[in-house]
């Protein structure tokens, strides 16, 4: 970037970049503070005459039942990522250094069984599933749900993490063993220490893929304690009710706690994948 | 040191996790143990999308009244069919009360997902779209919330066309739509549902409906010369630039509010539109929209299309003679009078109807009442069973129609053999 | 003797996730496949049974079977073209070190906190087919006279879709690609300058072959995201035949006309088509990578 040239070149990158990229979000924004009978009007103008911050009122109302609703929603998609991130980190640590660090028969059908599971889509094992649950009486219960979402991320967080593992040199583990650590110890106090990048970007994945949740817990929840922000989003917009405005206000406030946890921790997005201790 | 710290950190919450995990889920149960045992009567599960919602107060004097506890799963109303369906084909209730659209009533008879449900003569003369849901003389939900189809024009737009009287034949309407646009008052005077949906089939069976007085033969097939009429008629509509262009892939309710936004001079739409027109906050023009009597071919037309929502009691419900007695009174008129201030749901009986009307509730109302007393359903033998994927052979083939890739009657051919085949003739 | 201590604590960590999978995925892909043997319409609540293949024949028969296909490899092969270029170029961009190249991360992310249903309602306005965002926008840079109907032209519809999906998939091709740049050691750009090539060679004999594992990872965690597209269709077009691939046609033969067994078999078809490319998908996640 030493050029003038390249200077110029990064420069209208980033500004197309930005353009495409908080677009949708600025125009989404628009749309949430215009007046219903103005929305899609055949004019030209691209502000609405007058700002209606009515659909945030309502939102932050404590009293109306759209808040109730919205955070609520909220508040269970948290507690679905919370019980998701512990249910799938341990096992994902677990099953990981297994295929990463031990011998043993079978290892590479078991890993090819795990991670081919990211291609099946979720009709195909949506009906079943929703027996299940109605026959052990789970439907609702948001552990369960979590369980089933931790499922589907699962292999994908072992993955980044064998990838991890494999490139951290074996013998640090083994110099800690013959002095005498275990490997329990081995674990959380040589492999941790070097791995937690990879465990806080397969966090991050859980957390963004199982707040977009949206197929599974429509069949499997339908309580107010236990449905998520995407089906609550949603909601706003059906049949002969569609109140764009709410909507987009709705969806707007819905992607600010995957959002921000994205952007706290979105150093670590990119050293989890990049592989081993390299720098 | 930071990161031994975090990796300190990490490891107590990983290690913390597995107790939590375990810990949450009993503390669910706990939690459900304590909800439960709140009333010593039953408890029903009642699934119904947002605008079915009772006000809490309302479901408190139940409560006290019935020693009923009832628990309201609500669900967008698109969704609860499929849960209904996925429940049902296990031998689950998804709940012990569920919303039936009228659209749904036939399958969900043939599947065997709804109890009968009792009414009086009495009841049954008061609520016309009862109709809607018997099949066979018995009455498998009863309908909460009425939607008929009427219609509407914006008086100022006619009056400035030099029109004073308000329409009511197609020609009438048709000879009035020239007119303003010919005056440019505005660019597309018609508005109607025409996007692969529902509600471009619905539509579509109106017209045929108000023009014709009929849409289906009495076997179940399309009526030829009905809906090919007006297939050809909203083709015209659509050809001469009478409607917005957008409208082909909008929704229907942004159709609808083309009216609501000035930007319509006319339409038949949903009966709510009454309340909606009179409202600052939805409407541009309130004042010059009127509700009048769906045009027919001659004079206006004597039927109109009933769309109405129900309650239903599930074939696996555990709790049916509780679940029945939240139903009627769910349905009762002064249930209604309620909903009606909670919701705005308009009643389904013609008594509470005229009440709200008479006493000043419901403003603006202009033909309502008297369209209501005109319902009838369209359907010679009940909805039929196999209800959406006709209609989704209509609404496709309509769509087909106004994007200019068939003609009227190459789309009613094609709509015509599906539905002569579904309808097994 | 300790191999096999090794071993059991191997399977014994591996208890877990067996568990899971087998329950909560292995179990009901085996119980759907019973399903799409079985004539299963739910209106017809007494004629069923054992069918065989009849439900696979007659979904392979059906010309909106053949049509949803040729959508969905549209869809498939638009939305893998668009993430992996784009992605690419967002990767390339991010990792130049400059000022700001903390807020273009934080903006790259973005997208992907959007749950897909809210993503197709915001892209709904953009593309609306009156007067939305787009249409503005071309007319008032004095592109078009007329707005345009996105909605009403099947390719014209997909790319739309496209596009929508690539813009919601393109932040984790950049991050695996990003991961893959920094991956690659300094001191081969600096062997490479020594030796005189230029950016452009270093580029195509350094970062291109290098990259190429993690393209590979991006291209088919993009494919899976097309063949499984449903939110954004049903936001954009619902369930119009126009629009529809074959994720909606099995969603309306399932759910719309209640033909469980019917909709079973596609779903069957589909991951079938999936497992192809899932073969790939292994085949590239299982190899190393040597510097």
């Amino acid at each position: 970037m030493k050029t003038k040239g390249g200077k110029v070149l990064y420069f209208i990158v980033v500004v197309i970049f930005l353009i495409f990229t908080a677009g949708p979000f600025i125009w989404a924004f628009s749309v949430s503070v215009t007046p219903e009978f103005e929305m899609f009007k055949n004019t030209m103008s691209m502000l609405p005459s007058k700002l209606n911050w009515d659909n945030y009122v309502t939102l932050f109302t404590a009293s109306s039942r759209q808040n109730k609703i919205l955070f609520q929603g909220m508040f269970n998609s948290l507690k679905a990522v919370g019980i998701t991130l512990l249910i799938g980190l341990p096992v994902a640590l677990m099953s990981a250094y297994s295929l990463a660090r031990l011998e043993f028969k079978g290892k590479k059908l078991i890993k090819n069984a795990i991670l081919i599971t990211m291609v099946i889509p979720v009709f195909a094992t949506v009906i079943p599933l929703y027996r299940i649950f109605v026959s052990y009486q789970l439907l609702d219960k948001m552990f369960w749900l979590s369980l089933v979402y931790a499922s589907s991320f699962l292999p994908m967080s072992i993955w980044l993490m064998i990838n991890y593992f494999s490139t951290i040199p074996v013998e640090i583990e083994e110099a800690a063993r013959v002095d005498g650590c275990g490997r329990i110890r081995t674990f959380f106090e040589i492999l941790m220490p070097i791995a937690y990048p990879v465990v806080i970007s397969s966090a991050l994945i859980m957390f963004l893929s199982a707040w977009n949740q949206f197929q599974i817990p429509l069949i499997l929840a339908s309580s107010f304690q236990t449905k998520p922000v995407s089906i609550v989003t949603s909601e706003f917009m059906v049949k002969d009710s569609i109140q764009y405005g709410i909507t987009a206000a709705a969806g707007l406030l819905a992607i600010v706690p995957p959002a921000a946890t994205a952007l706290i921790l979105r150093k670590y997005l990119v050293s989890g994948m990049t592989r081993g201790t390299g720098k | 040191m930071k990161k031994k710290l975090l990796s300190v950190l990490l490891c107590t919450a990983l290690i913390g996790t597995l107790a939590v995990g375990c810990g949450s889920d009993k503390k669910a149960e706990e939690n459900k143990k304590e909800d439960a045992p709140k009333s010593d009567g039953k408890e029903i599960t009642v699934m119904v999308p947002e605008w079915a919602v009772p006000s809490d107060e309302m479901l408190d004097a139940f409560t006290e009244e019935s020693s009923i506890n009832v628990v309201m799963n609500v669900v967008s109303w698109d969704d609860i069919r499929d849960k209904v369906a996925i429940a049902a084909s296990g031998g689950a209730a998804a709940a012990d009360v569920i919303e039936v659209d009228w659209s749904w009533v036939g399958e969900m008879n043939s599947a065997g997902w709804l109890e009968e449900i009792e009414m009086t003569d009495e009841d049954k003369a008061d609520m016309p779209t009862l109709e809607t849901f018997s099949i066979d003389g018995k009455v498998l939900a009863v309908p909460y919330a009425n939607d008929y189809r009427i219609a509407y024009y914006n008086k100022e737009h006619f009056k400035q066309a030099g029109i004073e009287k308000a329409p009511e034949t197609w020609d009438e309407v048709y000879d009035a739509l020239k007119k303003i646009k010919d005056a440019g008052i505005v660019e597309y005077p018609y508005t109607m549902p025409m996007n692969a949906d529902e509600s471009a089939t619905t539509s579509m069976m109106w017209m045929a409906y108000s023009r014709s007085g009929q849409v289906f033969n009495e076997d179940g097939t399309l009526n030829q010369d009905a809906v090919l009429d007006a297939l050809t008629f909203e083709k015209k509509l659509v050809d001469e630039g009478f409607t917005d262009p957008a409208l082909k892939t909008a929704s229907g309710m942004d159709a609808y509010r083309k009216l609501t936004a000035g930007e319509a001079s006319f339409m038949v739409g949903p009966t709510k539109f009454v309340g909606i027109s009179s409202n600052e906050e939805e409407c541009s023009v309130v004042g010059q929209i009127e509700a009048i009597l769906l045009p027919g071919k001659d004079a206006a037309s004597k039927k109109t299309m009933p769309l109405p929502e129900a309650v239903g009691v599930t074939k696996f419900s555990e709790n049916k003679d509780a679940a029945k007695e939240f139903v009627k009174w769910y349905t009762s008129a002064e249930t209604q009078k309620e909903l009606y201030q909670a919701n705005s749901s308009i009643p389904t009986r013609n008594s509470v109807l005229a009440d709200l009307i008479d006493d000043g509730t419901i403003q603006n109302a202009g033909a309502m009442l008297d369209e209501a007393k005109l319902i009838q359903s369209p359907f010679p033998n009940g909805i039929p069973d196999y209800y959406s994927e006709m209609s989704n052979a209509i609404y496709n083939n309509v769509n087909k129609m106004v994007l200019g890739e068939a003609s009227a009657q190459e789309a009613f051919d094609a709509m015509n053999k599906k539905v002569t085949e579904l309808a097994g003739k | 003797m300790k191999k096999k201590h090794k071993g059991a604590l191997g399977i014994a960590l591996l208890l877990p996730i067996i568990i899971i999978m087998a329950v909560l995925v292995y179990y009901p892909i085996i119980k759907t496949f019973s399903y799409s043997l079985q004539k299963m319409k739910l209106t017809a609540p007494q004629d069923t049974g054992f069918v065989g293949l009849a439900n696979y024949r007659s979904v392979l028969e059906s010309d909106s079977f053949w049509y949803s296909l040729q959508n969905t490899l549209f869809l498939l092969v638009v939305v893998v073209l668009f993430t992996t270029v784009f992605g690419i170029c967002v990767a390339l961009m991010l990792n130049v070190d400059t000022k700001i190249s903390g807020l273009l991360m934080a903006a790259a992310v973005l997208p992907w906190a959007l749950p897909p249903v809210v993503n197709g309602i915001i892209w709904r306005f953009i593309f609306y087919p009156g007067y939305g965002f787009m249409n503005k926008l071309l007319i008032g840079l004095g592109v078009i006279d007329q707005p345009i109907e996105w909605m009403s032209h099947r390719f014209l519809l997909l790319f739309v879709v496209a596009v929508v999906v690539a813009w919601r998939s393109i932040p984790f091709t950049a991050i695996v690609c990003l991961a893959g740049l920094r991956a690659i050691p300094h001191e081969f750009y600096e062997a490479a300058r020594i030796d005189g090539a230029g950016r452009w060679s270093s580029f195509r004999y350094i970062t291109g072959p290098l990259m190429l594992p993690f393209i590979g990872i991006g291209i088919t965690s993009a494919s899976i995201t097309a063949i499984n597209i449903f939110d954004e269709i049903v936001a954009l077009a619902g369930y119009s035949d126009l629009g529809k691939n074959l994720l909606i046609e099995s969603y309306l033969t399932t759910f719309s006309f209640l033909d469980f067994g019917k909709g079973s078999a596609l779903t069957y078809i589909i991951m079938l088509i999936s497992a192809i490319l899932g073969f790939f998908y292994l085949r590239n996640l299982t190899r190393e990578v040597e510097y």
